[in-house]
């Protein structure tokens, strides 16, 4: 099983490296890395924390797009170019192609966020302004593209390309304002309600939970367990989201 | 030719109309520029409260509050637009800080603004307070609100406060708690102040730290000791119905336990006619 998914993902990989978009989005981020150093400039004081600040949200704003520009055609593609039937034709598993399509896109996203990682920590260096807690934060960012990945995919077996794409990036909204839901059941009485406001902000995916940039950037003190925590909530989350992908892909009718 | 040539390609006369197009585009915008005024108001300014931009910010809030500073910066660093200091309160105190409650300068140059530059101390000391409690770590907001009271507003008493708050953070500066001590005296309690420096004295490692305190406390005990004598003789007076004759008398009619020595460890000067006391050398400072 693990060859067929190896083989699956490499496969995704070798396209996903090929792809125009890709190469477009690690540009953008590498020239706004490169921008915030000239925007500094413009600033009185805080010039190292609008350098880091731009160069955490780079990574965040293209690897997320990245995770959904690629992710959501890994599966309609294949299904629109008719590729998926010679593969299924083999001796080879749904779940399998959906498990390898995920890891081929990882691993994308693991280069391009590490070459968008080296250039920022070789700014920082030059400047003398490097902090080692930075990589927990690039670490976790990584962590929340690979649940934006599962979503895309999960996206991508159910819908069109367009229509995964605004659920994805929907769902990329509805992550980051989930405290808000957590202060609204705060704010009402007991009742259902309350009751639907504290299911949904525990069963929709809290992207907050990898968001440590504002702690990393101001110095604050980052719990020990954190990385660990987000790690579980990434494994339980993203596979609970990619079997949901993988049972969707399972009935879905190919003609 | 060539220019003859370069129309008659299709390709190029297109290139050609969108360089034209992008070109007028960017005169009218200019126009556009100019018939604004610079006196008109920013867009920006009707920013809602940060509240709500970090909804909106969607986990770039750290983003929106630099691009935000950014352009305030440059937005009450221009001269030009007079009127600029409307939405002062509003942009600092309601949209940066709220975005990013930890970003330290936008406290710090906006108070300065509010201060030096709005003639609004109390507004400054108001965003300042909010820095002090969003950033109970950082003995900067409090030393900065300090040195408002003290050197804006003349307020010693409410800039010892400030002083205080930022002595109790760690890793405060030396200098701040010298200005704590300094406040004292400067509202006109001696005696705290000369605890203070009598401290500084005591605890800095600095020799010039340590000459500093020790002139303050020489004056201070000076002072202190005065008032103390002083006191002492109108109280031996009321006592007696008679000013008393020396300094001793006072130990000896039970108004003084024992008499304070000068800072050279000798007596104070007594003029038994006037009822003055007296130090006999000159005060370090000449306060």
């Amino acid at each position: 099983m693990l060859v067929r998914i190896n083989a699956i993902a490499l496969n995704t990989f070798r396209e996903a490296i090929r792809h125009r978009i890709l190469y477009l989005l690690l540009i953008f981020a590498v020239a706004m890395i490169s921008f915030a150093q000239i925007l500094s400039l413009l600033t009185v004081g805080s010039e190292e924390k609008i350098i880091k600040d731009f160069g955490l949200a780079s990574i965040d704003i293209f690897g997320v797009l990245t995770a959904v520009f690629i992710g959501i055609g890994l599966v309609s593609r294949e299904i629109e170019r008719r590729t998926v039937y010679t593969l299924l034709a083999k001796p080879l598993h749904r779940f399998e192609f959906i498990l390898g399509k995920f890891a081929g896109l990882s691993l994308t996203l693991l280069v391009n966020t590490a070459v968008m990682a080296v250039w920022f920590f070789l700014v920082l260096l030059l400047k003398g302004m490097f902090d080692w807690r930075l990589l927990i934060a690039v670490l976790l960012l990584y962590f929340q593209f690979l649940l934006i990945t599962a979503m895309a995919v999960l996206f991508s077996c159910l819908s069109t390309p367009i229509l995964a794409s605004v659920m994805t990036l929907a769902l990329y909204a509805i992550g980051h304002l989930l405290w808000s839901l957590d202060l609204l059941a705060a704010r009402l009485t007991a009742g259902w309600g309350k009751l639907v406001c504290r299911a949904l902000y525990f069963v929709l995916p809290n992207l907050g939970t990898f968001d440590i940039k504002g702690e990393v950037v101001h110095g604050l003190a980052i719990d020990g367990t954190r990385v660990l925590w987000a790690a579980a909530y990434l494994a339980l989350y993203g596979s609970a989201t990619l079997w949901t992908a993988c049972a969707v892909f399972e009935r879905k009718e190919l003609q | 030719m060539a220019a003859r040539a370069a129309v008659r390609d299709p390709r190029r006369r297109m290139a050609l109309c969108a360089a034209t197009g992008l070109l007028l585009a960017a005169v009218v915008q200019g126009r556009l520029e100019g018939s604004r005024g610079s006196n008109a108001l920013h867009p920006l300014l009707y920013l809602p409260s940060g509240k709500y931009l970090r909804v909106m910010s969607l986990g770039f809030e750290e983003l929106a509050a630099d691009v935000l500073y950014l352009w305030s910066i440059q937005y009450y660093g221009n001269y030009d637009i007079k009127d600029r200091y409307g939405y002062l309160q509003h942009i600092y105190g309601q949209v940066i800080t709220e975005l990013d409650p930890h970003y330290l300068d936008p406290y710090l140059v906006g108070a300065m603004i509010m201060a030096v530059e709005a003639r609004q101390p109390e507004m400054a000391l108001r965003l300042l307070d909010k820095g002090v409690e969003n950033n109970p770590d950082k003995w900067i907001m409090a030393f900065e609100a300090g040195f408002l009271c003290y050197n804006d507003l003349h307020d010693y008493r409410r800039a010892a406060y400030y002083f205080k708050k930022a002595i109790e953070v760690p890793g405060a500066h030396p200098l701040v708690r010298r200005l704590y001590a300094e406040m004292h005296n400067r509202a006109g309690d001696k005696r705290t102040s000369l605890r203070e420096w009598s401290e500084i004295y005591r605890t800095s490692d600095d020799p010039y730290v340590r000459n500093v305190a020790w002139n303050h406390v020489h004056d201070l005990k000076v002072d202190v000791d005065v008032a103390d004598l002083q006191d002492m003789v109108s109280r031996f007076r009321d006592r007696a119905g008679r000013a008393p004759r020396r300094l001793r008398d006072l130990v000896a009619g039970g108004v003084a336990g024992a008499l304070p020595a000068d800072p050279e460890g000798r007596e104070y000067l007594y003029d038994p006619r006037t009822g003055d006391v007296r130090y006999r050398g000159g005060l370090v400072l000449g306060r």
